[in-house]
C-alpha cells in the first residue's frame, strides 16, 4: 500500500497545503523560553494552515507545544518567537496580517484579540477577572464590540450563559468566578469566548475539567455555533475521541513539531506516522477487544532542554531505521496520491 | 475478561459493603454550628469478588472517593457494615474496628491516588517511599528491606538504581509506577485506585493500565478501580457500579452495562462519551440542569428532575437498588419496562502496515513490517 509512497512527492520546501481561504495560515513558527536551566526551545518550526469555517484538531502528548502555538497565535506567550510567520486573513480575499510583524500590545493586536480571534484557556481562572461578576465580564466584552445598548448586552450576555448549559443563568451572571465550581468557570469562560462571535476560536482543552455529560453539551454547542456564524476553530485536546467527534481536520504535534496532518477521517482509518498510530492504539476502546492489552509507546517524552538528533520520535518508535533516523531530520511530505494528507517520517520520502 | 473465568465458578466475596453512609457535617456561623450535612455516600450496597476488578463510575462530586476512602477507614463511615474477608482473621466488619484491629487489617487494603505529583512525598526519596510501608508494619529491615524495595521496583517497570533519586525526577507515568509499587509493598488483597490514569497522557495512561492487569494477574489482586473515563473503565473492569448524587444506581457485568443498561442515567452517561471514530458521530442525550448537590439532593429518585422517562411516583419514592437477574442490580422504579439505548462497538483501529526502509537511501524493499506487538514493546523506563 504505502510503498508508493516512497521516493514520490518530496519537494525541497516540504509539503503544504495551501488553500486560499485559509483564517491562519503559519509558516515556520519557531518559539524558544530562555531559563535559567537552559533553553527550551518549545516550537521548532510549526506550519500549518486553518481553513475558514472548519474545526482544526491539534492533539499530541503533554508539553509538545499545543497550548504555546495557540497562545503564539494571540501573541500571549511569555516565550520569544523566534522566527515564521503568522498570516490572519479576516475574512474570504481579504488582506493578510503576519501577528508576528505586529506590536503584541499595540491597538491591532488588540482588536484582533478582542474582535476576531478568541481564546479559551487551559487554565479557567487566568481569563476570568475574580473581581467582577460573570456577567459583568461577558457584558464588558458585548459593550466593546457589539452593542451599546446596555440592557440588550446583559439580555445576550444571560442568553450566552444558557446557551452553554447553566441551569440558572440570571443567577450566575450576578456570581463571581470564585463561587462557581471549576466546571461551571470552564463554561462561563466558554460563554464569554462565543460571546464576540470571533472569526477564529481557539479552544485549549475548553471540557477537559468537564464531566462527559457536560462535556457532551458543551461540544454540542460548540458545534452548533460553527455551524451558524461559521467560525473556525482550532481545537486543543489529547482526546482522541473528542477529536474524532469535532474536527474536520486534524494535526498530529510532537516535540515542537507537526508531524501529521490529514482529514479526520484519514487520521483514524490511514495513520502514516508510527507516533499517530501507536497512539490511536493505545487509547481503549469501547467494544473493542475487552481483556487485551493495550498497545502502549515505550518510554517517554524526552526533558525539554535536550535535542534529539534525527528524527525526534526515534527514540521511542519501534519502526526507527538505524542509520538513518537517529541522524537525518525527516522533511515533510504529501502521502503517496493525496494533497491534504502529509507526514514527517523517513518511510514515506 | 469473564467474572465467571476469572475466578473460578465459585466467585468467593472478598469485599461486602451494606447500607454504607458518610456524611459530612456543614459547619457555619461564629459558633461553627451543624446546619446540615453532606450525604457524599448515602446508604450504598455493593461487593467485589476475589480477583475481580469492580470499576466505578460517575460524575464529580459523586462520592467515588469519599467511598473508596471510607471502605479503607481512611475516613470514618456515618453508617453501614464493610464486611471484609481478611486472610488471616476471617471476615471482619471493618465499620467496627478501633484502630489497633484495624492496623492487622490494613496490609490487606492499599490505595493508589489520582495524582501521581502530589501523593508521593518529596521529601523521600524513591526507595524511602516504597519502603515505608515495611519499615511502619515492622515487615523488613536492613538490606532484607533494600532487597525487597528493589524488587518491588522491578516489578514495576522501575530500575532499582533509581532508589535514592526524588520523586520530582520522575514523569508522571513513572511516579505513578512509584506509587503502585508501595501500595504492593505488604502484598495486598485489595486495592483501591482511586483513577489511578486520569493524570496521564494516553500512550502513558496504557503502560499503566497493563502495567495493573499484569499485577492482578500475578498477584490475584482485587481492584476497586475508580475513574470517570467510560471507556477505561470499560477496558479494566469485570464488573461496574454507577454512582449518582452518592448513591450506587445500577451495578452489572461490564458487557450487560454498557450493551445493556437498564438506568436512565447510565444510558445518558454512555451516549455522552466521546467516541473515538469520526465515522459514529453522537449527539448526546439532553439531561436538563445540573448535578444536584449532595447537600441538598431531590426528593424521590434523585435522578428525577433530569429524567426523560419520569412518572410520579418517582418524584415521592426513592427506588431500592434491585436485584432484576443475573446479578443486574438497577434502582430505577421502571428497569424492566424501559427500553434503553447502549453502547454500539466501535470498528477496530485497522491494523496499519509500514512500509520498510532500508538505511540506504536507494533501497527499498516491499515486505512490510508491522508495529510489533505490544508484549514485544519493553514497558522498562
Ligand atoms: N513559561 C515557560 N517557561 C519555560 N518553558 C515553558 C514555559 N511554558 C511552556 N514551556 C515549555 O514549552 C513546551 C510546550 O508547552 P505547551 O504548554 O505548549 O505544551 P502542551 O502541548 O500544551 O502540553 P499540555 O498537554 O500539557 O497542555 C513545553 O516543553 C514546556 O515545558
Ligand atoms: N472532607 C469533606 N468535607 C466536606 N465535604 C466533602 C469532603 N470530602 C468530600 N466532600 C464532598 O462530598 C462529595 C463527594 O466527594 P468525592 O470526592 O467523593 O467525589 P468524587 O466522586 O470522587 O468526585 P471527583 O470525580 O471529582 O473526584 C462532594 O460533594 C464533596 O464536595
Ligand atoms: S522517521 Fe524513523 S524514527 Fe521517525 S517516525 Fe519515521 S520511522 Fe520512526
Ligand atoms: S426511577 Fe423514575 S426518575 Fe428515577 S431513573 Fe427511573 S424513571 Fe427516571
Ligand atoms: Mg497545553
Ligand atoms: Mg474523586
Amino acid at each position: 500500500m504505502a510503498n508508493g509512497a516512497i521516493g514520490t512527492a518530496t519537494a525541497t520546501t516540504g509539503a503544504r497545503v495551501v488553500s486560499e481561504d485559509d483564517v491562519i495560515r503559519v509558516e515556520d513558527l519557531k518559539l524558544s523560553f530562555y531559563t535559567t536551566l537552559g533553553v527550551v526551545r518549545a516550537l521548532n518550526g510549526v506550519s500549518f494552515n486553518i481553513p475558514r469555517g472548519k474545526v482544526i484538531g491539534v492533539v499530541g502528548e503533554s508539553g509538545c507545544g499545543k497550548s504555546q502555538t495557540g497562545l503564539a497565535i494571540m501573541r500571549l506567550t511569555p516565550g520569544r518567537i523566534e522566527g515564521g510567520r503568522i498570516l490572519f486573513r479576516e475574512f474570504n480575499a481579504g488582506e493578510e496580517i503576519d501577528i508576528v510583524q505586529l506590536d503584541k500590545n499595540g491597538p491591532e493586536m488588540r482588536k484582533i484579540r478582542g474582535n476576531h480571534i478568541s481564546m479559551i484557556f487551559q487554565e479557567p481562572m487566568t481569563s476570568l477577572n475574580p473581581c467582577y461578576t460573570v456577567g459583568y465580564q461577558i457584558e464588558e466584552a458585548i459593550l466593546l464590540h457589539q452593542t451599546q445598548d446596555k440592557a440588550e448586552a446583559r439580555r445576550r450576555a444571560v442568553d450566552i450563559l444558557r446557551k452553554v448549559g447553566m441551569p440558572n443563568p440570571e443567577r450566575i451572571a450576578d456570581s463571581y468566578p470564585h463561587q462557581l465550581s471549576g466546571g461551571m468557570r470552564q463554561r462561563a469562560m466558554i460563554a464569554m469566548a462565543l460571546s464576540c462571535t470571533p472569526t477564529l476560536l481557539i479552544a485549549d482543552e475548553p471540557t477537559t475539567a468537564l464531566d462527559v455529560t457536560t462535556e457532551a453539551q458543551i461540544l454540542d454547542l460548540m458545534r452548533e455555533l460553527q455551524h451558524e456564524i461559521g467560525t473556525s476553530i482550532m481545537f486543543i485536546t489529547h482526546n482522541m475521541g473528542v477529536v474524532a467527534q469535532m474536527c474536520d481536520e486534524v494535526a498530529v504535534m510532537y516535540l515542537g513539531r507537526i508531524i501529521e496532518r490529514a482529514a479526520v477521517d484519514d487520521i483514524f482509518y490511514d495513520p502514516k506516522h508510527p507516533y499517530t498510530i501507536s497512539l490511536l492504539r493505545s487509547i481503549p476502546r469501547l467494544g473493542v477487544a475487552r481483556g487485551q492489552k493495550l498497545e502502549s509507546i515505550k518510554g517517554t517524552v524526552p526533558d525539554p532542554y535536550s535535542t534529539v538528533p534525527g528524527c525526534p520520535f526515534h527514540p521511542r518508535c519501534p519502526a526507527a531505521i538505524p542509520g538513518l533516523c537517529d541522524a537525518v531530520m525527516p522533511d515533510e511530505v504529501f502521502v503517496a496520491g493525496s494533497r491534504t494528507h502529509t507526514v514527517r517520517c523517513h518511510l514515506y520520502t | 475478561m469473564d467474572t465467571a473465568q476469572k475466578n473460578g465458578a465459585s466467585g468467593e466475596i472478598l469485599l461486602e459493603v451494606r447500607g454504607l453512609k458518610k456524611h459530612f457535617p456543614i459547619q457555619s456561623g461564629f459558633l461553627r454550628r451543624v446546619t446540615g450535612y453532606v450525604k457524599a455516600v448515602d446508604g450504598i450496597d455493593f461487593y467485589i469478588k476475589k480477583g475481580e476488578t469492580l470499576g466505578l463510575v460517575g460524575e464529580s462530586g459523586c462520592g467515588k472517593s469519599t467511598t473508596g476512602r471510607t471502605i479503607l477507614r481512611l475516613l470514618d463511615p456515618t453508617a453501614g457494615e464493610i464486611i471484609f474477608d481478611d486472610p488471616n482473621i476471617g471476615k471482619v466488619d471493618l465499620a467496627k474496628l478501633n484502630r489497633a484491629q484495624l492496623k492487622r487489617v490494613r496490609p490487606n487494603m492499599q490505595i493508589i491516588f489520582q495524582d501521581p505529583f502530589s501523593s508521593l512525598n518529596p521529601r523521600l526519596t524513591v526507595g524511602q517511599i516504597v519502603g515505608e510501608p515495611l519499615e511502619i508494619q515492622k515487615v523488613a529491615s536492613g538490606q532484607k528491606l533494600k532487597d525487597r524495595v528493589a524488587e518491588l521496583l522491578q516489578e514495576v517497570g522501575i530500575r532499582p538504581e533509581n532508589m535514592t533519586r526524588y520523586p520530582h525526577a520522575f514523569s508522571g507515568g513513572q511516579r505513578q509506577r512509584i506509587g503502585i509499587a508501595r501500595a504492593l509493598a505488604l502484598n495486598p488483597k485489595l486495592i483501591v485506585c482511586d483513577e489511578p490514569v486520569s493524570a496521564l497522557d494516553v500512550s502513558i495512561q496504557a503502560q499503566v493500565l497493563n502495567l495493573l492487569e499484569d499485577l492482578q494477574e500475578k498477584y490475584n489482586l482485587t481492584y476497586l478501580f475508580i475513574a470517570h473515563d467510560l471507556s477505561v473503565v470499560e477496558h479494566i473492569s469485570d464488573r461496574v457500579a454507577v454512582m449518582y448524587v452518592g448513591y450506587i444506581v445500577e451495578m452489572a457485568r461490564t458487557e450487560q452495562l454498557y450493551y445493556h443498561p437498564k438506568h436512565p442515567y447510565t444510558e445518558a452517561l454512555l451516549a455522552a462519551i466521546p467516541k473515538p471514530d469520526p465515522r459514529k458521530r453522537t449527539r448526546p442525550i439532553k439531561l436538563p440542569g445540573d448535578v444536584p448537590s449532595p447537600a441538598n439532593p431531590p426528593s424521590g429518585c434523585y435522578f428525577h428532575p433530569r429524567c426523560r422517562y419520569a412518572e410520579e411516583i418517582c418524584k415521592v419514592e426513592r427506588p431500592p437498588l434491585r436485584d432484576i437477574g443475573g446479578e443486574h442490580w438497577v434502582a430505577c422504579h421502571f428497569a424492566e419496562k424501559l427500553q434503553l439505548q447502549g453502547i454500539t462497538p466501535l470498528n477496530e483501529i485497522p491494523l496499519i502496515e509500514l512500509p520498510r526502509r532500508q538505511a540506504s537511501v536507494s533501497a527499498t524493499t516491499t515486505a512490510a513490517t508491522q508495529i510489533p506487538h505490544p508484549q514485544s514493546l519493553s514497558s522498562q523506563v
